[in-house]
Parts: structure tokens; sequence; C-alpha cells
């Protein structure tokens, strides 16, 4: 299961969320816990450098993309490699619809756009697509193969 | 978001919308949006219908906010803000112009972006929305409204909470009710949304599949709950999978999903996918035999991602119904069939659930019969460790060693290390083994498959499974991503636990040494030794024949130069890599290895700061998991857990080490409680923190603490020891009073103290140890510390014979008397108190204890006595004599019950010469040895509870002696009672258990107010005892130091005991304590909040209730008891306060289960509030029928005011805000000029605007600056009042001085 999605700002600053199966009270000690370890961990941290976290038997990867930090929670069979493939996911779809790894600006931008990829990635707490191209068509509601 | 959305004072939205050429940060606009739930974002979400109704006043805001010169930052056009309001107007606009360019690009490029920022939409926005999806042709926007409808769909009804995240939006359905959106509901648009979903989705037409797709893919966001949408789903998805579900016609599938065709099939892969996608978010339908044939059609689907679904659905349907879907799958699991396919498919996750398949079915009972097809899924999954993917080959890995989900036993695990280390793989299709494979499951004819060969040459040949896993994971510790080391340290984690439990079980003799390198040659008997899918006799004789002295291919030579490996990647920069390196070196430890170098480890890693506690308390746990799993290695894991508490003592759970602590004693056998003893003792021995010193940080002995913070910490630690000591020292030392291998002759009361020490340390060297170290710590320690060390003393001095009672009695003498205790030790001198008369300042809590062993020496020299006199009158025992004899035993009893739990059948307060004449008395009248009847334990009803629960475990009559110790001591492992906090801990950890939420807040130091049974239960003593004490003397409030705190900390410690009438309703009455207890519990049985006592005479409850009780107790931590103290505290604000009766002011409809419906002018009374809600209660039931729940703060009530002053502290809050205020200042200012006006120039006309200029702008400040009703409407009177008194006190200056002072003071 994919408990969340997030996506905040160098400041903490949350630019998307997704959840999914975590109650609403918990969901505001897994923003402020995520956006403790990002503070914490991100500075000076490259591109795409994975890191990764855990609590009891949830497992968290995050990631610097431009300004952007991306964070992704599962358990079970989204452990840390199953996540860090998601991540991927993410970013190389993220830097496909920015065209390079985005500064804030770009992101919030594209911000509609980056809704409707996360929204073809991750579906109801599942992976869903991983490839930017397919996602790209998908996004412009094109069939997934093209005929 | 508490340090994300507000911290820079921006919303998402200014962020989104405000200039790109301003910085983000600097852009100091606003409050979040909506403005309402200003102030801890934590309850924004909470708190959304009270957003609902503050949300009328949103488009207002966002004007005036326009209007706000200090936010009028340069913007370009389209950059404003937008409210939602806003957005949503422009969709309804654009939507009817929806045919025009202009318009698309619009919504395209404004209006749809943005208003994905908020976190669900608006129910009304539908129609505009499904208006949209009919006319627009454009795809960009087609693919919005699938989105928002989706959102429209997914938005559950509680909160208006979807999983979407983003700005807060109100409880749609909530503001619908009220009538502020148009009254339009979700439940009025959702049906309209999902039938015109479900038509496009039934929609055949070839060209707009796509949208078919994207309609499917809407539905289910749709809540499983309703029925109505999933039965609609299952018929759409079993539709198009009847049509294209049929994959007779074989295609190339796999990696190239673009490759590959005609349109036609194209299509139908696309449907394919888009089906089973659809198939996996409903709701699994496991008896139904359609279900399943669609998903095991789904495997040979040419979509990757179809088939990632279809493996999924089957691999969760397989832990079910294992045997119909090995049925099911029959032929793809063959070689050549589908499933073997997917081991090349371009998808980790389809071949993470292909493993999760075959596991389960490799594994399955219901299987047993068919051995062949078990091998060949055990040959799938072992073909899978050949995986290029680290994520598959281990998961393979783990479902190799038995660890699959949370549920797994010792039995599988152990079985799955012997596989790791026995099996052989072998690739069915390499030829040089399928040749001589005389197997069913091997199809000689099929011609091998040339593309699998993934790992060259090296795969034909059998492999040995430990050592590809061994290679595998040795290279991937050596990679450099994060994610893969911490896997890796996981796996080698699970296969210690594999091993554990192997070892544990004793299942095989493990011959680690043994050469794994089995040759093909052996191939025959290896081969039919997996086709039973068990470890044989043969194999293992093939295996040990070829032992060669070849150490680098034994198993035990792979294991060590992968731990090598493992420890070295303890020098990862990143703590969680390295917590999970810790717990794999922890599982990975064995009983017989030497543990120093991973002291070294922890050790050294404990003293970087920069590990978070949460974690350290894992590795506890780690360890606790580790005992249960290998229990001889105790010892060891106290001397680690030793390195937590001397290391960190600042951030670990003093219960959970407690906890350790206990199962440790408890676990190390009768040859190893001493050291386990020993090794909680060193934690008493340790010196005090050198604040500063920083040397020695590797050195295991030193304490790190440092900081105040921890040694505070290593405090608790200390205290926590020293109460474990009490309770446990004498099970440790196995020496009971009742249990005494040499009862003591009387001489030995003649020796003086001294001669009595040398003789106590001769004969039982623990406990004369442990006593050291408590009389140590009763002088030496802090206040807690002696304090708990002066009750273990008691506990041991009741539980042990003699001479040890006579020891602590001494001791405690002398601690009470003060002045004498200079013999004893030298450490009072330096802890700078007043040793006068009150010595060490426990004199209040001694004499109680003193009083009792007083008595019970005294009973017994009056018993030594009679016999005498008896026995020269040659007089038998009358029955009046043996009647008074047994009552004092019973009362001292009594007596002694209330310090320490003794068993009653056993202890013989009168000394062990009383056994006869008791057992007499006893036999005459017959009363039951186990009789508990006036056990105070019993009689206030508090061990029926605990005693009920536990009931099935335990008969009375057959308590084993050793275990009966183990009770005493509270020790009985599986009898812990549920109710212990740290146990649910440990037992959540090794049940894997726990995805809640990581609390950020470590700094938290205060010890956690839990709850349990003996504060709830002392408070209620506490309670009933102040109520009827008219005594001024109220023992929760006092200083520390007095005997008040004392009594309460003590009396919620013995929780189970009625301590206050011990002391303080009779401080001195112990000759009638008889009297005054059997009162006492009569009372507290009556006002106990555990009805546990339906008549007043039991019949015979067995002894072990109140060892039940005890155990429970016992495993409290000390601390505990203090939150006893403040916990009355609390109450007696509570009790003094009175009820707060409010008045609803308009209508409120409850929009969550715990809320509340109200109708205008009803009478509640309030409870409390929490941030932002009231929790009230009405006299009687609403319309919704409840008669208690949560109400918004704000709007709805008004409070009944005694009197002026009460009224402005609440006028006061109600006026937080600076221009509030400004603008009441002004509205007053205006109409007193307007009335002077009108005063000095005659003209009554110009009285008229006076209240018009000030209540308007008064109440534009409560509507729009504070974001709350004007309290003229509740009080119009006293508010006026309050309104000139502002007035003057802002003219004064003096009203910031007010709102701080009734800052300070609850306002309600």
């Amino acid at each position: 299961m994919l408990l969340a999605v997030l996506f905040s700002n160098s400041e903490g600053n949350i630019l998307v969320e997704r959840f999914h199966g975590v109650p609403a009270e918990e969901r505001l000690h897994w923003r402020s816990f995520l956006v403790k370890l990002g503070a914490d961990n991100l500075k000076g941290a490259k591109n795409e450098e994975l890191f990764v976290a855990s609590h009891k038997s949830v497992y968290i990867v995050y990631t610097i993309l431009g300004d952007v930090c991306i964070y992704v929670v599962g358990k079970d069979e989204y452990d840390e490699l199953a996540l860090a493939e998601v991540i991927f996911a993410i970013t190389s779809t993220v830097k496909d619809v920015c065209s390079k790894p985005p500064t804030e600006r770009v992101f919030l931008d594209k911000y509609g756009k980056i809704c409707l990829c996360l929204d073809e990635i991750v579906w109801k707490g599942m992976l869903e697509n991983t490839d930017k191209d397919r996602v790209k068509r998908l996004i412009r509601l094109k069939p997934p193969t093209d005929v | 978001m508490a340090s994300g959305q507000d911290s820079a004072g921006t919303t998402l939205m200014d962020l989104i919308t405000s200039d790109p050429t301003a910085a983000p940060a600097s852009n100091s606009s606003t409050a979040p949006v909506p403005p309402s739930t200003l102030g801890k974002p934590a309850t924004t979400e909470r708190k959304s219908k009270r957003a609902s109704l503050m949300q009328i006043q949103n488009d207002t805001i966002a004007a005036a906010k326009a209007l706000n010169p200090v936010k009028a930052i340069p913007q370009r056009q389209n950059r404003k803000p937008v409210s939602y309001a806003q957005l949503a107007r422009s969709i309804h606009e654009l939507a009817a112009t929806s045919d025009q360019k202009v318009s698309q690009k619009q919504l395209v490029h404004h209006v749809f972006p943005k208003l994905a920022v908020y976190n669900s939409v608006d129910p009304s926005l539908a129609p505009s929305l499904l208006m949209l999806h009919q006319q627009c042709e454009d795809r960009n926007i087609l693919r919005y409204v699938y989105y928002y409808l989706a959102r429209i769909l997914s938005d559950n009804d509680a909160h208006g909470l979807s999983p979407g995240g983003g700005i807060p939006t109100p409880n749609w359905d909530a503001l619908a009710d009220i009538d502020a959106v148009g009254g339009v509901t979700r439940a009025d648009v959702v049906p309209r949304i999902v039938g015109q979903l479900t038509s496009e989705a039934s929609n055949a037409d070839v060209e707009v599949h796509a949208r078919r797709l994207a309609a499917l893919k809407a539905l289910t966001s749709a809540s499983a709950s309703n029925s109505e949408v999933v039965t609609k789903l299952y018929e759409i998805v079993f539709d198009i999978l009847e049509k294209v579900g049929d994959t007779k016609q074989k295609r190339k599938k796999g990696i190239f999903g673009k490759q590959g065709g005609d349109k036609e099939s194209i299509i139908r892969t696309n449907l394919q996918y888009a089906a089973i996608s659809a198939l996996r978010r409903l709701p699994l339908d496991p008896g139904n035999p359609a279900f399943l044939h669609r998903a095991i059609q789904g495997v040979s689907f040419a979509d990757p991602i179809a088939v990632r679904h279809a493996l999924s659905i089957i691999s969760e349907i397989a832990t079910r119904d294992p045997y119909s879907v090995a049925m099911a799958l029959g032929k793809l699991a063959q070689p050549g069939g589908a499933l073997l396919d997917v081991l090349h498919l371009h998808d980790v996750l389809a071949r993470i659930s292909l493993a999760r398949l075959c596991h389960t079915l490799s594994r399955a009972r219901l299987l047993d019969e068919r051995p062949d097809i078990k091998s060949q899924f055990a040959s799938i999954l072992y073909q899978l460790l050949l995986d290029p993917s680290d994520r598959v080959c281990f998961e393979a890995l783990l479902c190799i060693l038995g660890k699959f989900d949370s549920t797994e036993r010792a039995e599988e695990r152990a079985a799955g290390w012997i596989r790791l280390t026995r099996e052989i793989l072998k690739l069915p299709e390499a030829p040089s083994v399928s040749s001589k494979d005389n197997n069913a499951q091997s199809k000689d004819g099929l011609p091998p498959k040339p593309k699998s060969e993934k790992s060259g040459l090296k795969s034909k040949r059998p492999q040995p499974l430990f050592k590809l896993a061994m290679r595998r994971l040795e290279s991937s510790f050596r990679s450099f991503s994060r994610p893969v080391l911490h896997a890796a340290a996981r796996v080698v984690q699970e296969m210690g636990k594999s091993r554990a439990a192997a070892y544990a079980l004793g299942v095989v003799g493990i011959d680690e040494g043994s050469h794994i390198y089995a040759h093909s040659d052996n191939a025959e008997s290896i081969d039919s030794d997996l086709n039973d899918g068990s470890q044989s006799e043969a194999a293992r004789r093939a295996l040990s024949l070829s032992n060669g002295p070849n150490g680098k291919d034994t198993i035990a030579g792979l294991l060590a130069s992968l731990m090598e490996v493992v420890r070295t990647t303890v020098a990862c920069e990143c703590v969680y890599v390295r917590a999970m390196v810790i717990k794999a070196l922890i599982w990975m430890q064995n009983p017989h290895e030497s543990f120093e170098e991973l002291k070294d480890i922890i050790a050294c890693e404990l003293s970087d700061p920069a590990w978070p506690s949460a974690l350290l308390n894992e590795i506890l746990l780690t360890l606790h998991a580790r005992f249960k799993a290998t229990p001889d290695m105790a010892v060891t894991l106290l001397e680690i857990a030793r390195i937590f508490a001397t290391k960190s003592p600042g951030k670990i759970d003093a219960d959970v080490l407690q906890l350790l602590w206990k199962t440790c004693l408890v676990g190390a056998g009768p040859d190893g409680k001493h050291t386990a003893l020993e090794a909680v003792t060193i934690v008493l021995d340790l010196p005090p923190p050198q604040p500063g010193s920083m040397s020695g940080l590797t050195s295991v002995d030193r304490v790190s603490a440092s900081d105040p913070k921890s040694a505070m910490a290593l405090q608790r630690l200390v205290q926590a020891a020293v109460w474990f000591l009490g309770e446990n020292a004498n099970y440790a030392a196995s020496e009971y009073a009742w249990e005494s291998a040499t009862p003591p002759g009387t001489a030995l009361m003649m020796l003086d103290a001294d001669k009595m020490v040398a003789a106590a340390s001769s004969r039982n060297p623990t406990l004369a140890g442990a006593l050291t170290r408590l009389q140590r710590c009763a002088f030496s320690g802090s206040w807690e510390v002696r304090i708990v060390a002066a009750q273990a003393l008691i506990t041991i001095a009741v539980r042990s014979g003699e001479p040890y009672r006579l020891q602590i009695y001494e001791f405690l003498h002398a601690l009470a008397q003060g002045g004498v205790q200079s013999q004893f030790s030298e450490l009072q001198l330096s802890n700078g108190e007043d040793q006068g008369a009150s010595g060490t300042g426990l004199g209040s809590l001694i004499s109680p204890m003193l009083k009792v062993l007083d008595e019970m020496y005294r009973a017994q020299d009056d018993l030594i006595r009679d016999m005498r006199n008896h026995d020269n009158n040659k007089q038998e025992w009358t029955d009046e004599e043996l009647k008074q004899l047994y009552e004092t035993h019973e009362k001292l009893l009594d007596l002694v019950s209330l310090f320490c739990f003794v068993p009653r059948a056993k202890y013989l307060p009168l000394g062990p010469t009383s056994a006869k004449l008791i057992n007499i008395y006893r036999d005459r009248h017959n009363i039951s040895a186990s009789s508990g009847l006036n056990d105070p334990a019993v009689a206030t009803g508090i061990s029926d509870l605990v005693y009920e629960s536990n009931m099935p475990h335990k008969e009375p009559d057959s308590i084993d002696p050793e275990l009966a110790m183990a009770w005493a001591a509270g020790l009985d492992d599986g009898l812990l009672g549920s109710n212990a906090p740290a146990m649910d801990r440990v037992n959540e950890f090794l049940a894997g258990a726990g995805t809640d939420a990581p609390d950020v807040e470590d700094e938290n130091i205060t010890s956690r107010p839990s709850v349990t049974y003996n504060d709830m239960w002392a408070k209620e003593l506490l309670e009933s005892y102040e109520m009827e004490e008219d005594d001024a003397r109220s023992s929760g409030t006092s200083s520390p130091e007095s005997t008040g705190s004392v009594e309460t900390s003590i009396s919620s410690h013995f929780g189970g005991m009625n301590y206050p009438s011990l002391f303080s309703s009779r401080p001195s009455g112990y000759g009638v304590s008889q009297q005054s207890e059997s009162k006492s519990a009569s009372r507290f049985g009556s006002s106990s909040a555990f009805e546990g006592r339906g008549s007043p005479v039991r019949e015979e409850p067995p002894s072990y209730s109140a060892s039940v009780m005890q155990r429970s107790e016992s495993f409290e931590n000390p601390l505990a008891g203090y939150g006893g103290q403040s916990f009355n505290q609390r109450d007696d604000e509570g009790t003094s306060e009175n009820p707060q009766f409010g008045k609803a002011l308009y209508d409120f409809t409850a929009g969550g289960d715990d809320e509340l419906s109200l109708d205008a002018g009803e009478e509640v009374e309030i409870d409390y509030e929490v941030d932002g809600w009231y929790y009230v209660k009405k006299k009687r039931p609403g319309r919704d029928g409840k008669m208690a729940g949560l109400v918004p703060v704000l709007s709805c009530l008004m409070m009944n005011f005694k009197n002026m002053d009460e009224f402005w502290a609440f006028y006061v809050s109600q006026h937080s805000k600076a221009s509030t205020r400004r603008l009441h200042f002004l509205g007053t200012l205006s109409s007193l000029l307007c009335v002077v006006a009108s005063l000095v120039s005659g003209r009554w006309i110009l009285l008229l605007p006076a209240p018009i200029i000030g209540y308007s702008l008064a109440w534009y400040s409560h509507f729009f600056v504070e974001g709350n009703v004007p309290a003229t409407f509740g009080h119009p009177f006293w508010s006026f009042l309050c309104d000139l008194k502002m007035f003057a006190l802002m003219l004064s200056g003096g009203m910031d001085k007010e709102i701080k002072r009734l800052g300070k003071r609850p306002v309600l």
C-alpha cells in the first residue's frame, strides 16, 4: 500500500499531497515528520539522490528534484525498493513535464499537469503507470498504447 | 504542515498565483485560505465543519484582502490570488461557452490547474463538469473533467477529506445543508455522475475507447462502500473482459508494449489493461470463480501492467484459497506457460506478485497431495532469486525464508532457513539438468527457452540457493543507494530471524560448517528431495558427503563474509540504514559467539546524538524480540540493553527497558538469574553523570548524560531499576519467607547488625547484593529514588525470611530516626539536605512500614510466649485462643498485602512456628487456605476484573511452586496483563504491526500519563477519601516533600491496596485498622468504577486472583505513580468548577460521528473545549438521537455567564486580533463623536448614525477579521459595556496588559 506521496518546496511548504489509507488525524504527523526528515537531510543533496527512513513497519523514500522535495511512504509490498521505483516514476515524469529538474516556479506553473500525472502514476494507493511516455499519453486522454 | 504550509505565512494558492518575479517567501500576503482555519493547521482538516460555516465569508474576505494596501504587491494579470469561489464561478461561465477556443484555453491553463490546489471539489460544480464532459471535445479539458469527477466521487462524506490533500476545503455537504452553495450535495450529483460515466464506460465504440478507459478509471474512485457503483463496475469490467479477455490467439507480449500489430489488437490490449486495473481496485471476491478466471486470463495479457494487476489479484486470492488457484493456474505454471513469461516481464511489481503467489502455493497445506504442483511453484520462486531487480530478488529471498506477512510462525521461519541453506536452484530449462530429470514437473519434450538465460552460463548449473543469496546480498551491500542498503540489511535481519527460529526449534542439527555446494552428480537425489517439498535425509547425507575442507563455501564461511560486509555498512551516514544494520547484527548474533564487537558497535553508535529516540526504542524492542526467539541470550541482551540505559538514557522508554529486564530475568533460568539481576543493578552503580565530559565516548561504562534532560532521564531509569530490584530480587535470589531453604533459628536474631549482614551475604549473595545497593539508594539518590528504594526494601523485607527482614528493619529504623545513618553510609553528607530530626525526609513514608514490621515481630513474640506458656502448662489450645491467633494472622496478612503481594495461602506473618496452629484452626473451621475473602484486593473488586480475563490460564490447586514464585514476583510472562503499555508496544512490534504516524516531538521527557488501572483506582480512592475527609489537608496539591504527595504516589503505586486509610484516615490507628479497613474497603467497593463486586460475600476466590492483580500492577512503572498526583490535582480543578452552560445560537447539523446536531436555542452543558470545538451534553436527545458530542465553538453557543467579569474574559477572547479591536475602537469613537456632536449642536438627528456606525464597524471586524460572531448577539447590554471598557482601556493603553492577564486564565 502506498500510504502517501508528498511534494514540498525547500522551505517545507507542502505543494502536493496524496494520502491513501492514512487516517485524517495522522496526516499532520506524517506531514511534519516528512518535512522534518527533509529539512534534516536534504540540504545539499544531489538531484534524485535517494534517502530512506522507516517508522515501525512503514518505509519512506525521499529525494530532491530541483527545488522540490518528493516523499513517498509505503508499507507491505511497497518497501524501500518498491518505493524507489515509485519515486523514479514520479521524478522522471516531473522532469518530463517541467522539461528539467524544476524550480519551484516551474513546478507551480505546471501544477495541474503534475496532478494529472500523479493521478496516472498512483491510483488508489497502488502504483499504476511507470513509463513516462505512457503517462504523457494518458494525461492527454490518449489510450495507453497508441493506435 | 505546522512547519509546512504556514511557516512562511503563505499558502499553496499564494505560491501558485504569486508573481513569478517576486520570491515566494517575500510574499507575505495572507493567512491560509480559507482564513477561518487560521492558526494551527493541525486542526484544519478536523475543523472542516467550522470551516464550512466560515466559508460563507470567504468571498468577502478575499475581496477585503485585495483591498488591503499592505498586500497590494505588484501583480500581473492572472496572477492574483484566486479564491475557490472565483474558480467555481469561472468554471460555470466557461462551461457554458466551452465551444470557444478562448474559454477552452482559459480552462486548461488557468482554472483547472488552480482548482487542483484544493483538496476537494464542491458538488455544485458537477453539473458544469458533466456538461463539459458531454459537449467538450478538447482532450485536455476532458482529462481534467475526469480528474475532478473522480475527486467528487472519492470525496468521502465525513469531513470533506479526500485522499487528495491540498488546501483544506469545507465539508460541502454541510455547507449545502445551510444552503450556502446552492444546496447541492454529493448525494444529489453522485448518481448523475455515475450514470453518465457508466454509460460512457459501457460504450463499445472503438473511436472513443480512450474516454471509455478514463471513465472506467474515474468510476473506480467511488468509495467501495457504495455498493451500487461497485455492482455496476463489476458488470462493466466483466463485460469488457468477456469480450477481450480471451487470449487464445497468442501474441507477443511483454517488454515492448508498443510493438505488435493491428489496431484491433491494440485496442484490445488497452481495454484489457483498463478492465484488469479496475478489477484490482474492486473488492476481492474470492468465492467467485468468474473473478478468479478473469484474473488468470489476465496473466496472459499483453500489457505488463495488466499482468501485474492480474498476478496481484491472484496472489491475494491464493492466500485464501490456494487449491482452486493452483488448479486454475494449471498449465500456466508449467514450463512455457504464461507464468514463466512473467519472469522476464518488464515490470518489477508483477514479479513481486509472482514471488508471493509462488510462495503461497508452494507452502500451502491444502496442496500437500500435489507435490508436483508445489515444486513447480517453488522452482519458479527460486528462479526469481536470479532476478536483475534487487526488489524482486529480495522478495523471493524473504518468501523463501518464510517471511511473508506479519503472521508467520516460528516453524515456517525455521523451515525457511533450512530451505535457504539446503535447497538448490536448478533451472528446468537448462539442458544438463532437464535431461536427467525424470520428473513429471519437467517436460522433457519442450525445447529449452533460450532467452531465459539471464545469468549466463552459471545459471545452467544447479546453484545452491544460499550461495546465490549471499552473493546477491554482498553485492547489494556494496551499493551506494540507501534504499538498497536498507533493504539488504532488512533481508539479513529476516534471515537472522529465520535462523534463530531454526535454532530455537532445534529442527535440524545445523551444521554450518558443511559444504553447501552440492554437485550436480547428486542431481537425482536432490530432485526427489525437491519434489518431496521438504528436507530429506538423503539430501543431507549427499550434502555432508561433499563436505570439504574449503572453508569458503561453507555456510558459516559465507555468512561470515556477509556479516563482514554488513558491519562495514554501519558506517553509512543514514541513521535509518544504521539502525537496520544494527537490528540485523542483533538478529544474526549467535548465542555462542562473542558479542564484544556488537557491543562496541552499538556503544559507538549510541554516542551519536543524531539518533531519533523512536529508532532507539525500536532497537530496544528488537532486543526484546531477539530474546523471545532465543532465551539463552538473556545475559548478552541485558548487557546490550545496559548500553542503551547508560549511553542514551534520555531517548529510551523506561517501560520497555524494564520489560526487557523482566523477561530476561525470567528467561535467564536458575543459573542466569544472578547475572541478570546484576545487569540491572549495574545501572545503579553508575557514577553520576559528569556534565560536559566528552572523554571516553566509546567506553561502555561511562554515562553519557551531559545535558540536564538526559540526566533526568537517567534518574528515571535509576528509579525504574530500583523498583525493579525491589520487586524481583526475591525471585532472582530464590529467597522467600515462606519457602526458605533453612528456616532461621531465633538465635540469628540475637546477632548484632554487622554479624547479621555477614551471615546474610554468605547465605544468599544475590539478595545481599541487591539489599546493599538498595540501601545505598535509600540514602544517596534523589528524593524520588529514595522513596522507591524504601518501598523496594519493605517489599523485600516482607517477602524474605530472616535475617534479611531484620536487617532491613534495622536499616529502616535508622533511616526513619535519622542521625544514626552515618554508620551505613558516608554518602548522605554530600546530598546537602538537612539531616535533622526528619532524617532523610522519608519518615512519614517509612513509619507505617516499620509499624507493620513492629506488629509482626510483636505478634511473633506473643505467639512464642503463648506457645511456651501452653507447653509449660501442658495445655491444649482452646478454640477461642486459636481464633484469636488466626485473626491476628489474617490481620497481619492484610497489612502486609498493602505493601506488596504475598501468597496468602503460604505466607506466615507469625513465623513458621505458627503454621501448625493456624492449620488446626483452619481444619476445624473448614477455612480454605487459599481464601482471599478478606484480601483487600479482592474486596475492592479490582482483582476480579483481571482475574476473569485470565481465568482460563491456571488451576488454583496445581500451582507449581516455581511458577508461584514467578507470579509472586509478577514475572509470569504469558500472563502479563494486556494493559501494560510497554507490553502492548512489544507485542505490536513483535507482530510487525504499527503504521501509525510517527511522533515528531522526541523531546518529550515527561512521563506520559498512562492511565492504567492503578491510576484510575488510586484516583478513585483519593477522591472518595477527600470527599469524606473534612480535614483541611489536601493530599494532592501539597508540595513534593510533604506527606500528602508521598501518599498519593504510594497509593497509586500500590494500586490495589487501600492505602489511604493507612496513611491518612488513621495515621496511628493500627490496632483498629482491621475495622477501618473493612469500612474503607466497602467504601471503595461502592465508589469504585469497576463494578466487579456483585455480592459482598465472594465464594472462595482462588488465591491467585491477587497475584494476577499484582502482576499487572507490578508492571507499572513506579513513575507512573507520580502521575497520580497530577491526576488528583486535575481532578480537584475539575470538581471545583461549576459546569458551564450554553445555548445554541444557530441550528447545527452534525457532519461526523462524533458531532452533535443542535437546534437554535437549545440549552446544553459544555464539558470541555478541544481546538475550536466544544464537547457538550444535552438534557435530552436531539434530532439525531444523541445526547453528547462535538459542536463548533463559534456561532453555535453562547455562554451563560454569571457576571460581567466572566463575560469580559469571553469578550476579550472574542477580540483577539488587534485589527478587530482597532475597528471597534474606531466604531466606538465615531459613535461617541456623533453623540457629542448631537449634544453640542442640539440636532438629535445626529444621534441616529451613532449606533449604525459603531455596530457596523464592530460587526464588520467580527465577520471578516476575527471570523466569529459578535458577542452582542448573545449579551447586547454586557457587550456594550465591555465595548466601552475596551475603548477606555485602549485609550489608556491598558488593553494589552489586560489581554495578557486574561490570557493566563482559561476563559472557560
